[in-house]
Order: C-alpha cells, then structure tokens, then sequence
C-alpha cells in the first residue's frame, strides 16, 4: 500500500492527469447539478476567481497590498454596460474595452507607487476605490447616477444568444486560461523578478530589474484580469447600480486571496471557493458578515500568513517526509549545462575625483581610481573610510556628488541602477541578499532577467522563443552554479544554506548576468578558512576567464594572493595605490591600520 | 473667496491635521501607519457623545474618559495586531492588513453597538456654535477654540520630541536594534506610543464631534483625509501635518463651492496626487539615502 502510494505520488504523470479530471467534471457538472441559482452562483465565484487570481500576482507574488480591485471591476462592469446599453456594443468588443479601461486606470493608479513604498499604496488604492465609488453616483451624465445601468444584455456569438450554461462555460474557460497563463508567467523570468521585487528590491534591482516596469507590468495585469471579471459580471446580473461597488467589495477580494493563500498558484481558488461556500452555511449571521471578515482576517495574517493552501502544503511535505520521500526536486539535467562558462571581455574602470556627502559629513572626498580591462583590483581600507561607498556608486545605488565614473570610457554617474547592472556590471553585498523562499536555482536564474528578451505574453502563452530562452538561461544557471561549486545543492531553498554557501550562490548570480565588471563587498567576511582558500580559487577563475573584478576587503593575505593592484582609503580619500607590495610597506598604510607606534617588523610578528 | 468658507475650511483643516499627527505619533516608533486610525477618532467621537451628550458628564470628564478607553483599545490593536507582526519580521508588511482587518472590526462593532443615527454634541460652555463677526467673517468661538487647541498640541508634541525621551522614540525610528542595544525597550515605547496616538485620536473625535456630528461613517473619510494631510505634509512632520491640514481644507471647500460636495473627495486626492508626484516625501519631509 505504502510503495503504490509512492509511486503515485512520484509519477509525474499524475498532477496533468488530476487537473485534467477536474477540469472535465466542471465542465460536465451543469449537466449533473446544474440548477439556476447555482449556475448564477458558480459563475459569479468564476468572475470573483479571475479578480482574485490578477490580485495574488500583485499582492501575493508582488508584495503590493491593492485595496482598490473592486473599484477596478466596477469599471469594467461600467463599460460593458453603457457600451452595450447606451451604444450597442457586441459584448466582445465590449469586454475588450473594458479590460482596456481597467488596466488604464490601473496604471494610473500605480504611479505614486513607484517613488512610494508599499503602504502610501495601499492607503491610494483605498482612495481610489472611495473616489470612483463617489464619481459612479455623482457623474450623473455618464453613468445613470443611483439608478445605475439597466438591461444589459446577454452576449451574442454567431446568432446564439448565450444561456446561463453557456455562461457558466464562457466564465470557467476564462479561468482555465488565467490559472495556465499565471502559472506559465509565474515560472518564467517575470515570476523570480516580481518575487526579488517583493522580498529584496536591493537584490532584484542589482539583477538588472526595473522595479518600476515590474510592478507595473503586475498592476496593468491584475487590472485588466478585473476589468474583464466585471465585463462578466456585468452581462451575468444584467443590472449594474453604484451599491454593487463599495469600499467593502474590495476587501473581499483581499480577504479571497489572504484566506486562499497569498503567494500560491491555486490560492485564489481556493479562496473564493471557501469565500462562497461560508456565508451559504451562515445565512444566520448576515448582519454580523464584515465583522467575522475582519476577525477572519486578522487571525490569519497571524497565525496562517500563507493561507489554506499554505497549510496544505506544509501538510503535504510532511506526509512526504513520513513516506520517505524527499522534499528536495531533483536538479533538472541539460545537455547544454555541461558546456564550460564562456570567456568574457572584460570593461575597463575609471574613477576620477569622486565626491559623496552625507549631509554636512564627507564619506569621500576626491577619490581617484583606475583598473585596467580584465584586472583584479582590491579596494582596502579601516571601517569608514569609504569602500562600500564607492562601490555603490560605481553601482549606481548611491548618487555621485562629484567627479567622473567611465565603465569603458562610458560615464554611468546618473544612470539608474539597473540600467548599470544591464549594462554589465554584477556585484554582491556585504550581507548576502538572497530570495529566501526561492530555492539556489530560481536565485541563478534571476541573474539571467537581462539576458532574456521575451515579454510578460510570450511568457504566459509559453511561445516556442520563450521556451528556447527558458532553457537557454537554465543551462547558464547550472553551469555557474557549478563553476561556483554548489551545483548539488541547487534545489534548496536559498534562506536554508548556510552563510559562506549563500555568500557562493550571490556570486553565482552576478556571474549568470555575465558582468564585465564585477563588484564583490567584503566577499569573504564570515567565511572559515578552508573556503578562504575556495573563494581565492574562484575569484581567481573569474579573473581568468576575462571579467574585470574589483573586491572591497579586509582580508589583506587574500587581497595580496589574487590582486594585482590596490587602493588604500582612509576616511575617504586615497592613502596609496599600487601592487599590493609596494601598498602594504607603505609607511603611512600601516600607520592607519596599526597605529604610528609599530614598526614593520612588530607589524610581521 | 468668501471668507466664511474659509474658516470653514481652516477648522476642518485643524481636525485633519489632528488625525495626521495621532498617525505620526503611532508611526515615529514604529514605522507601521495605523489604519484603524480613522476608526479611533470615530470611536472617541461615539464614547464623548455617549458621555456628555447621553449620560450628562461635564464635558472634560467625557472627553477625559473617551481619551482613556480609546487609548486603551489602542493598546490592544498594538498588542494584538501590530506587535506580532513587526516581531516576526521587522520590514513586513502584514501590519498592513492586520490593521485593516481591526478597522473592519472596529467599524462594525460600533455599528452594531450604537446604530446608524448621528448623535450632537454640544460644545462645553463657556464655547458655543453661535457665530460672530469677526474680521468679515462669521466665526464661532467654538472653532477658534479647535484652531487654538490644534496649534497648541502640535507645538507640544514637537516640543516633546526635544526631550529625552522624545529622542528615544526618534532613536527607535531609525533604527530598532540599534536602540535596543541603547538601552532602549522598542517595545515599550511602541505601547505607549500606541497609547498616547489613540489618545489623541480620541480627543481629535470629542473636539470634531460638535463639528462633523459623532456617526460611525466618520471613519473611513478621515482616515483618508488624515492620511492626505500626513502624506502631503511629510510622514512624521507634525508642523508640515498642520500645513497640509490647512491645504486639505481649503482645497475640499474650493471643490464644493466651484464642482459639488461630492466632488470634495476626488478634488482632495488629486491635488494629493500631484503634490507626491512632485515631491515623494511630502513638502516637508526628507528623503531617505538607501541602506545598501
């Protein structure tokens, strides 16, 4: 019983084969069960599903708390309904519209939230829900006021007018698609990047994502998935009024998705299933509805953060566990992944005159630096003395106050940073900024965004281009992920390696984005000596292989092993520079280090 | 413009700016922004009404009380909704929900315990809603009394900031672990923070209570009118709160005068809009360097 069990649960062929199951009874049931009222049902908890399920990409996945999606469908209701009403619109252009429509206001709506953190969003979302609410009712001329908009009539395709089953199929075919769509999209470049947005912007932004795009790419799709959700529940009640679209409605979607499982493929599902089915079995406690939301709601945020589908799964792995069965997917093998890393042309660094000023102090005051294409170069100094500084200005995380920066005779001061990382510099921090629920492959593999070309809709239909790309970057994890030594581990999670491995796994994915220029801060603090030795080893491969790698660090023997050159700073201008030989007799360089009362020979002891 | 509107428009404005700060004292310490808020002020302004208005207390003792069990409630949101969160991960945002989910709760408790009819409040003798002229305009002492009182508490309250423990609660906002190995309890001080910004919360509903009459769809409008006057002043700035208030205020009685009142609210939030487009932070507010 145990080993049919296992081999159930370990045949690949088992999810497609269930899913396809499901998917024939629901769509065979209406013959079985269906009687009006649960057809009405059944299809509006599919038009909530879809709303729900555009919500998880933005909040679950996306970390943005949207408090104004009812708003959003009340548009696309609103547009079905006058256009087909008050101009004779066919429903499918109608529908199209009303995503249009929806997705703009959507965009709209996401501008403050680019230069604003996640809760200023929250807060205009909710406004924007109590400023359309408002408008619905008082702009009279264009929405009906109070009466809202009546008569709206069924879709029409080739003559048949559709009936209620047809309906019900029209609306569980949309959610077929949506589920397959988020799903192919989920596991694509944009998916990692949405999550490296959510959980370490800092990390995703070094990656080479564009924060903006990206949260707007995740607002502009959840909007038009609601605008489209109210184009069918617009032709499904026929009567579309302002009290429809409350405050209130909004945070039933919230509820859907928090309940269901913020940040899982079938928590919206799940969600509004559960959303339906309660308040059928609580017909009694009506009036008391908002108030066991609210308790609802805050009991999970506290003690199921990811929802049912979350505990399920926690559920599931341990069943898997008690069954022998190991949590960890194998690593996926490629033909291409045993190719060797290829060479790369490294840039050439040019720092002239820096400035940076924090308020009235001076973290670097004319620092002048050069490294040569393919060189590695140490950048050392006492704690203060401007290293992290200068990198995250040559990263473009810092702006620069004064001076030149020229990566390749290009100047990058003023350049986003993202756009640096795109244009090929990687670095690493201090502190390894991982995406901890993700495991080491998907934190590769986000170093692959740039690389990639394929758009947010080839990657939901899953086109061909998008596939070979896909694979393309995969093979380029695999093999860093290897050269860097951890390719036995690539399918654990990132937050459960310990800290020297995560340290590996960082520059893992700097490499993927194949830099010219590489940036490593303090790469080898909290590291053990054996993989002291591993970390020369391999910062010494990069330098073979072409990149031009520049270190911040405190490790003097590493520095003096693997550097050509280095650059001493001292409370932010340069001390010395030079071959570490010459920088490290220098007098006044172990004056700063070691005080002026030793002398080089107590300094060797 | 005519100027009755315009004190109007400057008291309304003294109470958003109130909200504003009871968000920035709950916000210093804690980095989480309240929106229960909204809920608390109507809260204080139902518990005053009951007080004075119902049972006959003389006006400071119900406002005096209202302050202690919205302060209270307060304690627990923290306790309950913030605190579990925060301790889990410092720089999630389940606070976000969290608090939400206790203004749900709060709005449909107070509905169901008070009901949907408003309740008047009269101001305490020797203030009344009579007006008078003054300058051109018609003006009541009551609301030079609510402009007087927003000016001073605000002034107080930055005036605490410069003492010892406001810094503490300064130090705490910058960085949580940092104080801690200051000898600062983070802990603490968000409690008391909590405390002290449902306190005044309560005291911005007992005094709009005479004003915008004590009902329990008070909530939602000020919570996102305080948040204008928070987000337009500079999350944080108490003197820029008061400014934005101002602005708030006449900006809502410029939309009803030229659209129509219920116009107020998209008039408020696109001049909102434009401003933090502008400038993110606020008109007063500084901008953080990134943490890298």
């Amino acid at each position: 019983m145990g080993d049919a069990a296992r081999a159930l649960i370990r045949s690949p062929r088992t999810r497609p084969v269930l899913l396809f199951a499901l998917a024939l009874a629901l769509y065979l049931a209406p013959f079985a069960v269906g009687t009006e009222y649960r057809l009405f049902i059944a299809t509006q908890m599919a038009a909530y599903v879809l709303v729900a399920i555009g919500l998880n990409l933005l909040n679950g996945y996306g970390g943005q708390v949207s408090l104004g999606h009812g708003a959003l469908v009340a548009i696309g209701a609103y547009t079905v309904a006058l256009a087909m009403v008050d101009h004779q619109w066919s429903f499918w252009p109608a529908a199209l519209l009303a995503m249009v429509a929806a997705a703009a206001v959507g965009a709209v709506m996401a501008l403050p939230a680019f230069r604003l953190s996640t809760w200023y969003f929250a807060l205009i979302t909710l406004g924007f829900a109590e400023v359309v609410g408002g408008l619905l009712t008082e702009w009279r001329e264009l929405t009906h006021g109070f009466a809202g908009v009546v008569g709206i009539p069924k879709p029409v395709v080739l003559g048949h007018t559709l009936t209620s089953f047809d309906l019900y199929w029209l609306a569980l075919s949309l959610n077929i698609l949506a589920l397959v769509g988020m799903a192919n999209l989920l596991r694509s470049r944009f998916g990692r990047a949405l999550v490296a947005v959510r959980d370490n912007p800092v990390a995703a932004t070094a990656a080479g994502v564009s924060l903006v795009r990206i949260k707007m790419m995740a607002f502009v799709t959840s909007a038009a998935m609601a605008g489209l959700a109210g184009a069918l529940f617009a032709v499904q009640k026929t009567v579309v009024t302002p009290d429809d679209f409350t405050a209130d409605f909004s945070i039933f979607f919230l509820l859907m998705v928090v309940l269901g499982g913020a940040g899982r493929l079938w928590g919206p599902v799940v969600g509004a299933v559960v959303f339906f089915l309660v308040p059928e079995l609580l017909t009694a406690l009506q009036s008391w509805r908002m108030l066991i939301y609210g308790v609802a709601l805050l009991l999970l945020m506290l003690y199921a953060p990811h929802g049912l589908v979350g505990a399920i799964e926690t559920g599931w792995k341990r069943l898997r566990t008690r069954l022998g069965l190991s949590n960890i997917l194998p690593a996926p093998s490629l033909a291409t992944a045993r190719e060797t890393v290829q060479p790369v042309a490294g840039a050439a660094l040019s720092v002239r005159d820096v400035e940076k000023r924090f308020g009235g102090v001076a973290a670097l005051a004319g620092v002048s630096l050069d490294v040569a294409a393919g060189a590695t170069h140490a950048i050392v100094g006492p704690n203060g003395s401007g290293k992290t500084t200068l990198l995250n200005m040559i990263s473009g995380f810092y702006p620069v106050d004064g001076g030149t920066i020229l990566i390749d005779g290009r100047s990058v001061v003023g350049m986003a940073p993202h756009r640096i990382a795109r244009g090929g510099v990687g670095r690493t921090f201090q502190t390894p900024r991982m995406l901890p629920q993700l495991s080491v492959l998907d934190n590769a593999l986000l170093g692959a965004f740039p690389a990639e070309r394929q758009g947010a809709a080839a990657a939901a239909l899953c086109l061909p281009r998008a596939r070979r790309e896909q694979a393309a970057s995969l093979g380029d994890a695999l093999r860093y992920l290897d050269f860097v030594g951890l390719a036995d581990r690539a399918m654990e999670l990132a937050g459960e390696l310990p800290h020297g491995q995560q340290r590996l796994a960082e520059i893992a994915r700097a490499l993927v984005g194949r830099p010219r220029l590489l940036l490593l801060d303090e790469p080898a603090a909290g590291l053990s000596l054996a993989e002291l030795d591993r970390l020369g080893e391999l910062i010494a491969a990069i330098g073979a292989l072409g990149t031009t790698v520049v270190i911040v660090e405190h490790h003097l023997e590493l520095v003096a092993n693997i550097c050509r050159s280095v650059t001493v700073l001292e409370r932010g201008t340069v001390l010395a520079s030079g071959t570490p030989a010459e920088v490290f007799s220098h007098e006044e360089v172990i004056a700063a280090y070691m005080g002026s009362h030793t002398s080089v020979g107590q300094a060797a002891s | 413009m005519d100027l009755d509107l315009l004190v109007g428009a400057l008291t309304a404005g003294s109470l958003y700016a109130l909200v504003a700060m009871g968000f920035n004292i709950l916000y210093r310490p804690t980095n989480v922004f309240n929106f229960a808020q909204g809920d608390l002020v109507m809260l204080g302004a139902m518990f005053g009404a009951t007080f004075i208005t119902l049972l006959g207390l003389p006006w400071f003792v119900g406002a005096a009380l209202a302050m202690l069990a919205v302060a209270a409630l307060a304690l627990v949101e923290e306790k309950i909704a913030v605190a579990p969160v925060l301790n889990r991960s410092a720089s999630s945002h389940g606070w976000v929900i969290t608090t939400l989910a206790v203004s749900m709760i709060l709005a449909n408790l107070v509905g169901l315990g008070w009901g949907p009819d408003p309740i008047a409040v009269r101001p305490p003798a020797p203030l009344s809603t009579d007006t008078f002229e003054l300058l051109g305009a018609n003006v009541s002492s009551y609301q030079i009394a609510v402009m007087v009182i927003t000016v001073a508490l605000v002034l107080g309250v930055e005036a605490f900031y410069g003492t010892r423990s406001g810094k503490a609660v300064l130090a705490v906002a910058e960085d949580r672990d940092a104080a801690l190995l200051r000898g600062i309890n983070p802990n603490r001080l968000s409690s008391w923070s909590f405390f002290l910004g449902g306190g005044v919360a309560a005291l911005t509903g007992v005094l709009a209570a005479p004003v915008l009459y004590a009902s329990t769809g008070l909530g939602p409008s000020l919570l996102l009118k305080g948040f204008a006057a928070a987000a337009v002043g500079g999350i944080g700035n108490n003197r820029g709160a008061l400014l934005a208030g101002y602005i708030i205020g006449i900006v809502e009685a410029v939309a009803a005068a030229l659209l129509s009142p219920g116009y107020q609210l998209a008039a408020t939030f696109a001049v909102m809009l434009v401003i933090l487009l502008i400038r993110p932070h606020g008109l007063f507010g500084r901008a953080e360097a990134r943490a890298v």
